[in-house]
């Protein structure tokens, strides 16, 4: 069997994992790092112009092969499977949660608090936002109150944006640029901007952030190792000790033959779907659960959040196109008074063409041919379609869980994660109240230019999703402590989104990210 | 190579060369010229005239490149929220070539050439072959339905079109200085 010694092994090699390998690099650069992922690295940012191309023109996926076949779960949002992970065509957006999201128990009295002080995690807000270049501007709201400014200045509004802020604060809502780990002018090996307006699919100047360029640096100087194409089956511990003392793996060339990766340290960052399953995989004779799992909640309290949308029409013009991929963020109901019903969420406008596309037909089905056509999208591009939408905070039961499907198996016969999200009662009983407000939010912003809300939907899926190893003080209710570091076994830590008690009503990436660079202190600080 | 060997080496080919699930005839996978110069007549009933007979053939030129790159089996995007793997079909090109000979043979039928047909005469061709191929809408891409809708999406769906229905240079798909986007476009 063959053997790779290591001083800290990371396992998953998503964002998560290239800023925790990335500082650790920097922290203690004598340390041994591999990171082992289980899909394949797409370092040809080169061809990613190409790719978009063929994305824009046949619908193909601007990530070649970026997922494994037969590793796949029921309940994820996401296929990909590759160095990068899901940030590879993440749309960078990059919000903060706020102070009430750390103190719900406290100030709601309801879910829980997470273990860690605002004024420790904004520390690292600070930091997560140095690292991935964001461009952003000061929130109006005085609790968002910041201790170092962003790295760039905001992205600039388009002239669409400019009119739909100027609008939207007609309702009293305070708006502002939405933070985006995208680069103005090149920086760090990546592009600037160019607007190529696909940063939700491929951005091929790499003005969008994606792990896959921080993988690039650490590797090629050799800083740390990385075993793509490896899937890690099992962690295995000490005969007698509580202690980790492999990573057992296998690649997707060599299926039959086990790789043990040994370290002092394993990190679990494999995201909010794998991180869990791991653990429940790695189950043995003493640990029948799984392992960091005498609490019993591995695979718990998986969050995310809920979200509303809806298409307003207005009698301002603008001219979708400029640029859909940035947009407005309101966080004036990130913050519920205490003694008002529990309602939070952001607000998101864009600008869009819903409903003034070209159609093929007459709404008496007359078939529109050259002109025709033309004259008719014309006619139905007076005033603006404008697109809302609201991250709203839910919060899960203990039976919003990942369990393993024995039903579906890969090809070494692990059973898959199957992922089911449940609600609390708090939730579940302020639900149409909670819509009711939202709506009516957007009602109010449509108002405001002669408007009205012409469609409404749910999503059906929770998004930003997170959870199953959530941290806190008490190891009977928590699998990990602020750091990530499980109850059960002192050299094992989990990262990122697994470790969030409560999915926020924001983007979660740059939380899971400022969470993983405080773990990076203390794993450095306290390897031996 | 003794013909012993030959013979030998030819029974031995079907155990090696992966046959299986090729067609026996060649699907064809580029549009054949006179495909080509049908579509040509058909574009100025279906793209706006006004864009001018340059740009409605350049329109044209374009699809059939697009038809000509298309790439059976690859990945499709795997969508957020609820993804799968889909693959892209098979190429569209053999109904392209289908749909075009019996739009033709239509033409004829009503009395001759497809451009000597009276507009409404022409929208009824074409809707009765939209309605066989089960287009509906607009396609948001060439879909591979039919091939004029596909033609009528690949124009009015693009960056090009989008720009002369606004009467406005927005370029949405054109890599460009993020500065220009801050104003308002510049009328065409």
């Amino acid at each position: 069997m063959p053997t790779h010694e290591t001083d800290i092994c990371i396992i998953g090699g998503g964002i998560t994992s290239a800023m925790l390998a990335l500082k650790l690099s920097e922290l203690r650069p004598n340390l041994r790092l591999t990171v082992v992922e289980a899909g394949r690295s797409i370092f040809d940012v080169q061809n990613r112009g190409r790719y978009r191309e063929r994305a824009l023109e046949y619908g193909e996926h601007p990530w070649p092969e970026d997922y494994v076949e037969d590793q796949q779960a029921a309940g994820i949002i996401a296929m990909t499977m590759a160095v990068g992970g899901l940030a590879l065509h993440w749309g960078g957006a990059c919000n903060r949660f706020s102070e009430e999201d750390l103190r719900l128990k406290s100030m709601y009295g309801l879910a829980t608090d997470w273990p860690i002080e605002w004024r420790e995690l904004e520390r690292y807000y600070c930091e997560a936002e140095r690292r991935l270049h964001v461009s952003g501007e000061p929130s109006p709201h005085p609790e968002d109150t910041r201790t170092q400014p962003y790295p760039q200045g905001p992205i600039p509004l388009s002239y669409n944006l400019q009119l739909l802020k100027a609008w939207a604060e007609q309702s009293g809502l305070k708006f502002q640029s939405l933070p985006m780990a995208r680069n103005l002018t090149p920086f760090d090996g990546r592009g600037g901007c160019c607007v190529y307006d696909t940063c939700g699919e491929v951005c091929p100047s790499g003005a969008r952030y994606s792990p896959d360029f921080t993988f690039r640096q650490l590797t090629q100087p050799k800083k740390i190792v990385l075993h793509d194409r490896t899937l890690v089956r099992r962690l295995v511990l000490d005969d007698r000790k509580s202690t980790v003392v492999s990573a057992s793996g296998v690649h997707q060339d060599r299926p039959d033959e086990t790789i043990d990766y040994r370290a002092k340290t394993f990190v679990v960052a494999s995201g909010y779907c794998w991180s869990s399953h791991l653990l429940l995989l790695s189950a043995n004779a003493r640990f029948l659960n799984g392992l960091a799992n005498r609490s019993g909640l591995v695979g718990r309290y998986m969050n995310g959040h809920r979200f509303i949308n809806a298409t307003a029409n207005i009698d301002d013009q603008t001219y979708p196109g400029q640029n859909m991929t940035h947009s407005l963020i309101s966080r004036e109901y990130f913050r519920c008074r205490a003694d008002r019903p529990f309602v939070r969420h952001d607000t998101r406008v864009w600008e869009s063409s819903s409903g003034r596309d070209p159609r093929l037909r007459t709404p008496d089905g007359k078939l529109l041919l050259g002109d025709e056509l033309m004259t008719d999208w014309r006619s139905r591009t007076k005033g603006s379609s404008v697109r809302l939408r609201a991250y709203v905070d839910v919060h899960p039961s203990a039976d919003s869980r990942l369990t393993l499907d024995a039903s579906k198996k890969n090809r070494h016969g692990d059973p898959m994660p199957k992922i089911e999200h449940h609600f609390d009662e708090p939730t579940l009983a302020r639900q149409a109240a909670t819509k009711a407000h939202v709506l009516g939010v957007f009602t109010t912003l449509a108002k405001a230019s002669n408007g009205r809300i012409v469609n409404t939907s749910e999503g059906d899926y929770l998004d930003h999703p997170g959870g199953g190893c959530r941290m806190g003080v008490d190891p009977a209710t928590s699998v990990c402590n602020s750091f990530g570091r499980t109850h059960d076994h002192e050299n094992l830590f989990v990262v990122g989104a697994p470790t969030t008690p409560t999915g926020g009503c924001t983007n979660g990436t740059l939380t899971f990210v400022a969470l993983t660079l405080r773990s990076a202190d203390e794993i450095a600080r306290t390897i031996s | 190579m003794n013909r012993r060997t030959l013979i030998q080496w030819i029974a031995a080919l079907p155990a090696v060369l992966p046959f299986r699930g090729l067609p026996i005839f060649a699907q064809p996978r580029e549009l054949t010229p006179d495909a080509i110069a049908f579509l040509h007549e058909i574009a100025p009933t279906v793209l706006p005239a006004s864009i001018g007979a340059a740009k409605v053939r350049s329109a044209v030129d374009r699809f059939v490149i697009w038809a000509r790159g298309y790439r059976e089996g690859v990945a499709l995007a795997h969508g957020y929220g609820h993804p799968r793997l889909q693959k892209s079909g098979a190429s569209p090109v053999p109904a392209y070539l289908t749909q075009l000979t019996s739009l033709e043979a239509d033409a004829r039928a009503r009395g001759g050439r497809w451009s000597a047909l009276d507009l409404e005469t022409r929208r009824a061709l074409l809707d009765a072959a939209f309605t066989k191929a089960g287009v509906r809408n607009l396609p948001p891409r060439p879909l591979g339905q039919h091939v004029i809708a596909d033609l009528m999406a690949h124009y009015f769906r693009s960056s090009e079109a989008n720009d002369f229905c606004y009467h406005a240079a927005i370029s949405r798909e054109v890599c460009r200085p993020i500065q220009i986007t801050t104003r308002r476009p510049a009328v065409l």
